[in-house]
This record gives structure tokens, C-alpha cells and sequence, in this order.
């Protein structure tokens, strides 16, 4: 690591003193550099434990070292995810499921934002504040009154429950962020929209949204992040196995007197690809953003 | 185009609002779990949960899976509707099902402390009759009653567990050490460990109730077998002398470096591991360990060949004079549902699953089953054999403490015990705090 | 303009949908917690109503306020790596070379759901295999720290995972809030001859100052219910030493049945929250904010 950081050093050294920096300022950056490599071996690090995890027996799991390699790679920890965690049966659940909520807490925020600090009414204010307290209630005293609302208008066992459950919960959060963005885009575009005679839908699809989209991007993986590892709600609401996601086959699992550990790992690994190459995606979008909706120019 | 696909979303966004609301009116077939319902052509639905994943507790998964299919292809009209959790999963959800009165027709429960608000709040249906008519004298003895509160039969238990300090032989042959049959001996062992520097023993105590094996051993041995049964009972306090004697003895143990660093920090598996790998010579656990020191496929033969086990050793001067005596208990039980409409379809099919959960469990997952179970003419490894005849001459078996009492001082032990290792608190105001809950009930 | 920008219609058609679904799913939810909080009730037996008893007797819980302040200590650290975090972003932000890259890197923590992070970290905090530990006993450090189990020390121990474990959160957030700061404004600035310092503390940070107001409250909020990561790595342990507002109340609630107490512990969570909100709002909002 630290071959690349000097590297890197040097690197950045050539470029530097073509732009005629001190040796102090070299200095400065490759320091600088060498600490944003270390943050990222902290960071990335979790990737490569989870995979050497994911091939250890049980006993390897517990034996000396997390940077241990596994002795004899079980790879029949992936086979049994995939079979006795019911991975082909629970993956498209996941993936459905947050695809649609991440879709409609976007959509319904960003309404939301968009009335609030664009729109002239009275109680703006109080409604953003009824969703500011949405953001407070602890997620356990939510359930036993949760489910009894989705037993009496029969959603129990469907998946609209978990999807209108996870929209309900990441509404607060997400208007809260996209708060902060909308507050920065100046008045003048819309006042020029309107004098142009746009309608106030062609104002927030065409102008508020795309200017947002970095800001959404964000949201978007944050949202997605959350609702692919959610398994309270499913585990509470859902009872039969075809409507379950991803995270109950984590949990499957961990049994009354032995967990499957090595198991538990592979399950993890492949739960994991889907949501890095989303993240990956989207993450782009956030820097592509501001180019695609260049309408600030 | 714009304005035409705005109105397009928030019209779906809307139908989709509407659609929840109305979602009173119109009735889900399937996405119901009030007890059981005729589903086409007749046929009773039976709902059961169970806490076996395949991922986890195959070997319980797939005999579960084969006696429901024998219970339906002997009654055509019945069908077993099937739903499985996690062990901490399915505790959650009992829980919230219980608080809707949607409980699964049959289910399951642990025995005493755990099921007894679920029978206070009528959920639970008394069992005797069946148990009287399909699974008479079927249990060891004892174990029924840990599921009777009342004179009443509320569960029919399939596990019993009791515990034994698992050791590796290897570890104890290196050092000339012999099996302690008292606790100086013990004491001896540790010691002898210790100067080699071996860790003697390991005990997870983030959640407590692993440490709260040795305390409950050393209570039996010091103040005799019912000791914390009387507890329990109302007829002795927690502050008797014996016990604050078996609480001190635990700090003693602490004190002489018995068990492993940062051990109040460890959750079972982990400390487990110190035990897998052979770090730690003893591991004071119950029977359903087994199947790691035995069939488990998952460890070494070789390890496996090291484990041997014995009964935890006698105190000097101690009322608990019988070596026989085990701590221990019951695992999980089935109950039926109160509000079940197929009450007693239900009822079937659960005595039909502990009468058929004996003999298999033994023999396909390495469980000690609560009914008899005869040894004669099966292929079982010798722990298990061994085992079962100690469970046969078992002068008493006393349950978990923590299973026995209510949830509340179940929860305060579990603390207590994990402070009482981490010599946080002194032996006096374990027993202190422990009796004002006791006296609080 | 504002004819347009204040048709009641169209609010009433943007609002509405979110509101209801947060009416049902939240507001309901709310309200039972409220008055569950009322009640001599374990969740399924008998309900006994005693008014504000269950209140009374928090306001006199050394437990509750213990759990209390542990949430609070959280919600500080939280609050202070704020600022790590919208350095590293700002640094991100500067141009260099690889930042999407580092920026990506250090979101993967983030990807990984809480058991898998519980368990790695617990391999870390081992006393005697864990990682740190062998480190600091190769140093010759005798007695190494038993992270976990030490109870004057197991909070600030788990916070350290939590910093971690949000660390991309915040960062993406501050990227997406950076992406939105013109670029004409930087170039002048740098024309003008500001340094990168410069124009990162004195052009970047008082144009994304709004989006950081906001996440001081998501982070004091966050802090006050957290309960994930504590849950499964210390259970509040030992000897209660990591016992935070939303693990006491699970363990009021759902282990040891006296669902009353615990709803009641959730509504006095959710109030302090509220005070804490508006405490903020009080400490940092100027007059051209939106208050929130």
C-alpha cells in the first residue's frame, strides 16, 4: 500500500511542479494522499473479509485470525445460500421490491419538497414538520400496531405492505436531504418558466427534477441501500415463503443452537453484488448529474 | 409530453393510495393467518411454525418436512400450511402474532417462564387431553411438567438438554490430568492449566445464561438439588447462604483466571471457538452440542476423537451430595392455539409430531428427544448412548433458572450473571438485586 | 408567478399522497405508542389502563436516563465526525486525482447489511484473537483493552463501528451537495487567487451550509434511536454499560413483556428527539432558511 501511495505521491508530484508548487505543498498532497489511501484500506477491507469469510467452515469462522485464509475454500458454502437459503427464490423479491419503494419515496419526496420550498402556501411549514417527526419514532414500537393496521385492511402475507412500509419510512429522510438541495436552486429559473407559461408539473418534471439529479442519485442509494437489508418488516408481515427476501435467507441461517456462519457469509457475498454494481451506477449519475441537466448553465 | 406523463405517475401514485384504502374491503384469500380457513376442495388448513430453517438445523428441517408429508398422506383432508423463522426471528414474531391474535393453529413455545403470559392471556389451549389419550407415559419424567402451569398441559415438549463440562482429552492427557470428581480437584485442574498456559475453560457471557450454567451447578452442589427450585417456588430467598456461597465460588473461579479474557463481551459461539480450536480445555454447555463432538460433518474427526465429557464435580461440604444431578431442561415444545378454528385437527397433527419427533431426532439430528426414546438396536455414536442411559439414571434434573422464572427476572439474571463474571458486582448484591425482582413479581 | 406557484390543486395533488401513507404507516403507529405507553400491558394479555404512571416511573428510572445519556454521548460523536467526513468530501471535492474512486471505496461499508458488520467487528475486538489486540500485544502491551467487555470503555468502543459503518452516508450526501456548488463561483474565486483551502472552507462551505444543517439533525436524530449495531454486538452489555434509548426499550418491550413501559420509553425517545430537533433549529437556522 504505501508502494502505491508513492506512486500516487509521485505521480501528483510531476503534476504539481508543472504547476509550480512549493516542495512544502508536494509534501502536503502526497501526505494527504497517503491518509485518503489508508481511510480507503479501512473501507474496502469489510469486502475482502466478507469473501474469505464466506468460504470458512464454522470452526475457521471462530479460529485465530480474521485475516486467516480459509485452509480448504468451501465453496459448497455458496451452493448451500443458494439452495437452502432459497437465494433464486428470494432474490427478485428483494430486488422488486426496492426497485418500487425507492421509485415511490423519490417520486412522493420529491412532490413533497418540491410544494414546500417552491410553492406558496400557508401550512408548508407544519407539513414538512409532520414528516420531520416521522423521522423519530424507533422502528420496534412501530410494529405491533403496524401489524394489526395491515391485518385489518388485509395486507398481511403481501408485498404492498413491505413496499408501503418502506416508503412510508424512508419518506422523511429523504425529504429531509432533498431539502437542503432544493433550498439552492435560485427562483429565477422557475420565475423564467413561468413567464414562459409552463405549468407548474412541466416546472417540477422538467426543471426541478433534473436539476436534482445528483441530489436524487444520492437518495436513491441510500433508499436502495436500506430497503435491501431491511428484514424486520418482512420477517413481521410476510408469513409464506414466496413473498420473503433476501435477508430472511441470511437469517435462515442462524438456528436455535448452531449457526451456520460460513453459510451465513456466502449469502451475504451474494446479496451484496447486485446492490455494488446498482451503487456503482448510480453513483456515476451523481457526478454525471449536474452535466445531464444542464440547465443551470 | 411532460405535463401528459406527470399525470400519468400521480395517477398511479394515486390509484395505489386507493387501492390501500379500500384494502379493508376487499378480502386476500391467502394473505390471512386468522387460524385456519377451508381452502378449496374442503380440505382443513393446519398452520404451523417452527424454528428449523434448512439452512441452519437441516437434520431438523427434513425430519419436520417428512412427518407433516406422512401426517397428510394419512389424513388426505388435512393440510399442514407450513412457515419457518429463525430462532430470533420467530421469537420477534410470536410476539407481534400473539398481540393480534393471529398465533399459527400450532406452533412453538419454550417451556415455563416463556409461555406462562402467553397462558395468562388465554392463547394457548390445555393439552392433557390429548397428551392422555395419544402420548400417555410417552415423556421422561418431569420434563411434561415444565409445560403445566395450573395442573393444566399447555405444551408438548420435544428436546430435553442437559449439561456436562465437555473437555479435550488431548489437552488433559499433555498435562497428567485426570477427570476432577471434586471441585478442589477442579480447582486443581485450572490451576495446573494455567501454569501451562492453557486456557481452562470458555464461557460467552454477553448474553448471560452461559455463565449462569456454572452458578446454577455450583448451587445445586452447594445447597442441594431443589435449591433454586424452592427459589422459584417462594419457599427459599435467593439470599440464602448457599447461594451467595455458589455466586462467590463463580468469583473465585474469575479470580483464578478459569475462563477467558473479555469473556462478558463474547456471545456463546464466539467463546465457543475458543473451544473448537482448542485454546480452552473445558466447555461447560448442554447436549445440543452434540452433534459438533459426534456426527457433525462440518468438524475434523480428529477434534471430534479428542472430546470427552464428564459430570461437573461434587463440592465438599456441599448439600448436592449426587453427582446424577443435572442442570438442564426442556428446549421447545408445541402448543396449540386457544382461538384455533381446527382445534382439534390441530391437536392431531401436534401429538402425531412429538410421538414421531422421538425416535427420528435421536437418530437423524443427534437431539435428545422429551420422550423415551429405546436405545436397544440402533446404531448411535456411544456419547449419545452413554447419554441417554445418564438421562435414565438422573436423580433430578434441575431446569434453567432463567427458564423457570418470568421474563422480567430472566432478563435480570442474564445481566447479573455477566456483571457477576465481570466482577462488577459482589456476590451480596447479585443475590440483593436478584430477590427485590423476585419480591417485585 | 405566484398565481401559479400557489395553485391549491396542484399542492393538494403533490402533498396528499405522501402524507396519507405517512398518516397511515407512521402517524397510527405513533399515536398506539402514545397511548400504549399508558397502559399495564405485555402485549397480549390483559390491558390495565393507568394514565401517566408508566411516564411517572421513567422520569424516576436511573436505567432510562443511564440509556439516555448513552444515546446522547452517540449523538455527539455522531454530530463531531461530521466534520471528518465533510473534510474528507471537501478534499474529494478539490479535483485530485482518483477522488470517485476514494469516494466510491469508502461507501462500501455502507453496502453491508448490520450482521455482517456486527461480526467483523466483533473479530476485531476479540480480547485475545481479535486483531487490534494482537497488534497491541506484539507491541508489547501486556494488558490490552478487552474492548467489549470492559464496561468503562464498551461505548466508546462501539461507536467507533458506527462512525465507520456511516461514514459513506454522510460523504455521499456531502458529494452530491458539493456537485451542486457552481463552478463558475470556484473559477472565480481561484482567479481572484484563493488557495484550495481557501476556497474550500470560504466559497464551498457556505453554499452547502444548508445541506449540513441538515444532517446534524439526521445525525442527532439517527443517533437517538440507534440500536442495529449495539443490538447485536453487545446486547447493552455488559452490565448494561452499552445500553442505549432503543435497545432498553426493545428489551422492556419484547424480552421482558412489559410492552407498556416499553411504548412508553418509545414516546419519551420520540419527545426528546423533538426537543433536540428544535433545539438545533434554534442554534442554526438564519432568517432566509427554511425552518425544518
Amino acid at each position: 500500500m504505501s508502494e502505491f501511495a508513492a506512486k500516487k505521491q509521485s505521480d501528483l508530484g510531476k503534476e504539481m511542479s508543472k504547476s509550480g508548487r512549493s516542495v512544502g505543498s508536494r509534501l502536503g498532497t502526497g501526505l494527504l494522499y497517503l491518509i485518503l489511501s489508508i481511510l480507503a484500506v479501512f473501507q474496502i477491507y469489510p469486502l475482502f473479509w466478507l469473501f474469505l469469510f464466506s468460504l470458512k467452515t464454522n470452526q475457521e469462522v471462530f479460529s485465530a485470525s480474521p485475516f486467516s485464509f480459509p485452509q480448504d475454500p468451501q465453496w459448497g458454502n455458496y451452493a448451500k445460500a443458494w439452495t437452502q437459503g432459497h437465494i433464486n427464490l428470494y432474490f427478485w423479491n428483494s430486488v422488486w421490491y426496492t426497485v418500487a419503494a425507492v421509485v415511490l419515496t423519490i417520486l412522493f419526496a420529491s412532490f413533497v419538497t418540491f410544494a414546500i420550498t417552491r410553492m406558496y402556501w400557508k401550512l408548508n411549514r407544519l407539513v414538512l414538520g409532520l414528516f420531520m417527526i416521522g423521522l423519530m419514532i424507533p422502528l420496534h414500537s412501530t410494529l405491533i400496531p403496524l401489524f394489526s393496521f395491515f391485518k385489518n385492511i388485509g395486507l398481511i402475507d403481501n408485498p404492498l405492505s413491505i413496499i408501503l412500509s418502506y416508503t412510508a419510512f424512508n419518506l422523511p429522510l429523504t425529504i429531509m436531504i432533498l431539502l437542503g438541495f432544493y433550498q439552492t436552486i435560485p427562483r429565477e429559473i422557475e420565475e423564467a418558466a413561468v413567464i414562459d407559461g409552463c405549468s407548474v408539473h412541466r416546472i417540477f418534471f422538467r426543471i426541478a427534477l433534473p436539476l436534482t439529479t445528483p441530489v436524487i442519485a444520492t437518495t436513491a442509494i441510500i433508499n436502495m441501500i436500506y430497503n435491501w437489508n431491511e428484514f424486520v418488516f418482512v420477517n413481521t408481515f410476510i408469513n409464506s415463503d414466496r413473498w420473503k427476501t433476501l435477508t430472511v435467507g441470511v437469517n435462515s441461517f442462524v438456528g436455535q443452537y448452531l449457526t451456520d456462519w460460513g453459510a451465513i457469509g456466502a449469502t451475504l457475498m451474494i446479496s451484496i453484488i447486485p446492490i455494488l454494481i446498482a451503487f456503482i451506477i448510480l453513483s456515476n449519475r451523481i457526478v454525471e448529474g449536474m452535466a445531464a441537466g444542464s440547465v443551470k448553465g | 409530453m411532460a405535463k401528459k406523463r406527470a399525470l400519468y405517475i400521480l395517477l398511479s401514485a394515486a390509484t395505489l393510495i386507493l387501492f390501500v384504502l379500500s384494502g379493508c374491503s376487499s378480502s386476500e384469500p391467502t394473505a390471512n393467518g386468522s387460524g385456519a380457513n377451508n381452502a378449496s376442495g374442503g380440505q382443513t388448513v393446519v398452520k404451523f411454525m417452527h424454528l428449523w430453517p434448512e439452512g441452519s438445523s437441516n437434520a431438523q428441517y427434513t425430519i419436520a418436512d417428512n412427518i407433516v408429508k406422512e401426517y397428510e398422506s394419512n389424513h388426505p383432508d388435512v393440510k399442514i400450511q407450513t412457515e419457518i423463522l429463525g430462532n430470533d426471528q420467530y421469537r420477534d414474531k410470536i410476539k407481534v402474532l400473539a398481540s393480534s391474535n393471529e398465533l399459527p393453529d400450532v406452533g412453538m413455545t419454550w417451556s415455563d417462564g416463556f409461555m406462562q403470559p402467553y397462558v395468562q392471556g388465554n392463547l394457548f389451549t390445555p393439552l392433557d387431553d390429548v397428551i392422555e389419550t395419544n402420548l400417555k407415559d410417552a415423556f421422561i419424567p418431569g420434563v411434561k411438567e415444565s409445560y403445566a402451569i395450573d395442573g393444566k398441559t399447555y405444551g408438548m415438549p420435544l428436546e430435553l438438554n442437559i449439561s456436562y463440562i465437555f473437555y479435550n482429552k488431548e489437552i488433559f492427557e499433555n498435562h497428567n490430568l485426570e477427570v476432577p470428581k471434586t471441585f478442589e480437584e477442579f480447582k486443581n485442574v485450572v490451576k495446573t492449566l494455567n501454569d501451562n498456559g492453557v486456557i481452562p475453560a470458555t464461557v460467552g457471557n454477553k448474553e448471560g445464561w452461559p455463565g449462569s450454567f456454572w452458578f446454577m451447578y455450583l448451587a445445586d452442589r452447594i445447597g442441594g438439588p431443589t435449591i433454586l427450585t424452592d427459589v422459584i417456588d417462594g419457599k427459599l430467598q435467593f439470599d440464602d447462604p448457599a447461594i451467595v456461597q455458589a455466586a462467590t465460588e463463580v468469583q473465585n473461579l474469575v479470580d483464578m483466571n478459569t475462563f477467558e479474557k473479555g469473556n462478558s463481551g463474547l456471545s456463546n459461539d464466539e467463546a465457543k471457538g475458543y473451544f473448537m480450536n482448542e485454546q480452552a480445555a473445558m466447555f461447560l454447555t448442554a447436549t445440543w452440542e452434540l452433534p459438533n463432538y459426534t456426527t457433525s460433518p462440518d468438524v475434523d474427526q480428529a477434534f471430534k476423537d479428542k472430546i470427552g465429557y464428564f459430570k461437573f464435580p461434587l463440592y465438599e461440604g456441599g448439600k448436592g451430595t449426587d453427582i446424577n444431578s443435572y442442570v438442564g431442561g426442556p428446549g421447545v415444545g408445541l402448543f396449540v392455539a386457544e382461538n384455533s378454528k381446527v382445534k382439534d385437527a390441530a391437536k392431531d397433527f401436534a401429538a402425531f409430531f412429538v410421538k414421531e419427533w422421538g425416535a427420528r431426532s435421536v437418530t437423524e439430528a443427534g437431539v435428545i428427544p422429551a420422550t423415551k426414546v429405546d436405545t436397544e438396536g440402533m446404531d448411535l455414536n456411544p456419547m449419545y448412548t452413554e447419554i441417554l442411559n445418564d438421562l435414565n439414571s438422573a436423580s433430578n434434573v434441575t431446569t434453567y433458572f432463567d427458564t423457570q422464572a418470568s421474563p422480567n427476572v430472566a432478563e435480570l439474571h442474564h445481566d447479573l450473571i455477566a456483571a457477576l463474571f465481570g466482577k462488577q458486582i459482589t456476590p451480596q448484591e447479585f443475590v440483593k438485586q436478584t430477590q427485590d425482582a423476585l419480591d417485585a413479581e | 408567478m405566484k398565481t401559479v406557484m400557489s395553485n391549491k390543486w396542484t399542492i393538494a395533488l403533490y402533498v396528499w399522497p405522501a402524507l396519507l401513507l405517512i398518516g397511515c404507516l407512521i402517524y397510527i403507529p405513533l399515536i398506539m405508542t402514545g397511548y400504549y405507553g399508558m397502559l399495564e400491558w405485555n402485549g397480549f394479555g390483559p390491558r390495565e389502563f393507568i394514565g401517566l404512571e408508566n411516564y411517572s416511573r421513567l422520569m424516576q428510572d436511573s436505567m432510562f436516563w443511564k440509556s439516555a445519556y448513552h444515546s446522547f454521548l452517540l449523538g455527539l460523536f455522531s454530530t463531531a465526525s461530521l466534520l471528518l467526513y465533510l473534510a474528507v468530501s471537501l478534499i474529494l471535492a478539490s479535483k485530485i486525482k482518483g477522488a470517485e474512486l476514494f469516494r466510491k471505496i469508502y461507501l462500501i461499508p455502507m453496502l453491508l447489511s448490520s450482521v455482517a458488520i456486527a461480526q467483523l467487528w466483533s473479530k476485531i475486538f476479540d480480547p485475545s484473537n481479535g486483531m487490534i489486540n494482537r497488534l497491541l500485544i506484539s507491541l508489547g502491551v501486556e494488558n490490552p483493552p478487552l474492548w467489549l467487555s470492559d464496561p468503562n470503555i464498551v461505548l466508546f468502543a462501539i461507536f467507533i463501528p458506527i462512525i465507520w459503518q456511516y461514514a459513506g452516508f454522510y460523504i455521499i450526501i456531502y458529494a452530491a451537495a458539493l456537485k451542486n456548488v457552481p463552478e463558475e463561483v470556484v473559477e472565480a474565486a481561484r482567479i481572484d487567487g484563493a488557495t484550495p483551502l481557501q476556497i474550500a472552507l470560504r466559497v464551498k462551505l457556505p453554499l452547502i451550509s444548508s445541506v449540513f444543517k441538515v444532517t446534524i439533525v439526521l445525525a442527532l436524530v439517527g443517533s437517538l434511536k440507534y440500536f442495529d449495531l449495539i443490538y447485536v454486538m453487545t446486547g447493552g452489555g455488559p452490565n448494561r454499560a452499552s445500553e442505549v434509548m432503543a435497545s432498553y426499550m426493545y428489551g422492556e418491550a419484547f424480552t421482558k413483556y412489559n410492552f407498556g413501559y416499553g411504548s412508553a420509553i418509545g414516546f419519551a425517545l420520540l419527545v426528546i428527539c423533538l426537543i433536540v430537533t428544535w433545539l438545533i433549529r434554534k442554534l442554526t437556522t438564519s432568517k432566509d432558511d427554511y425552518q425544518y
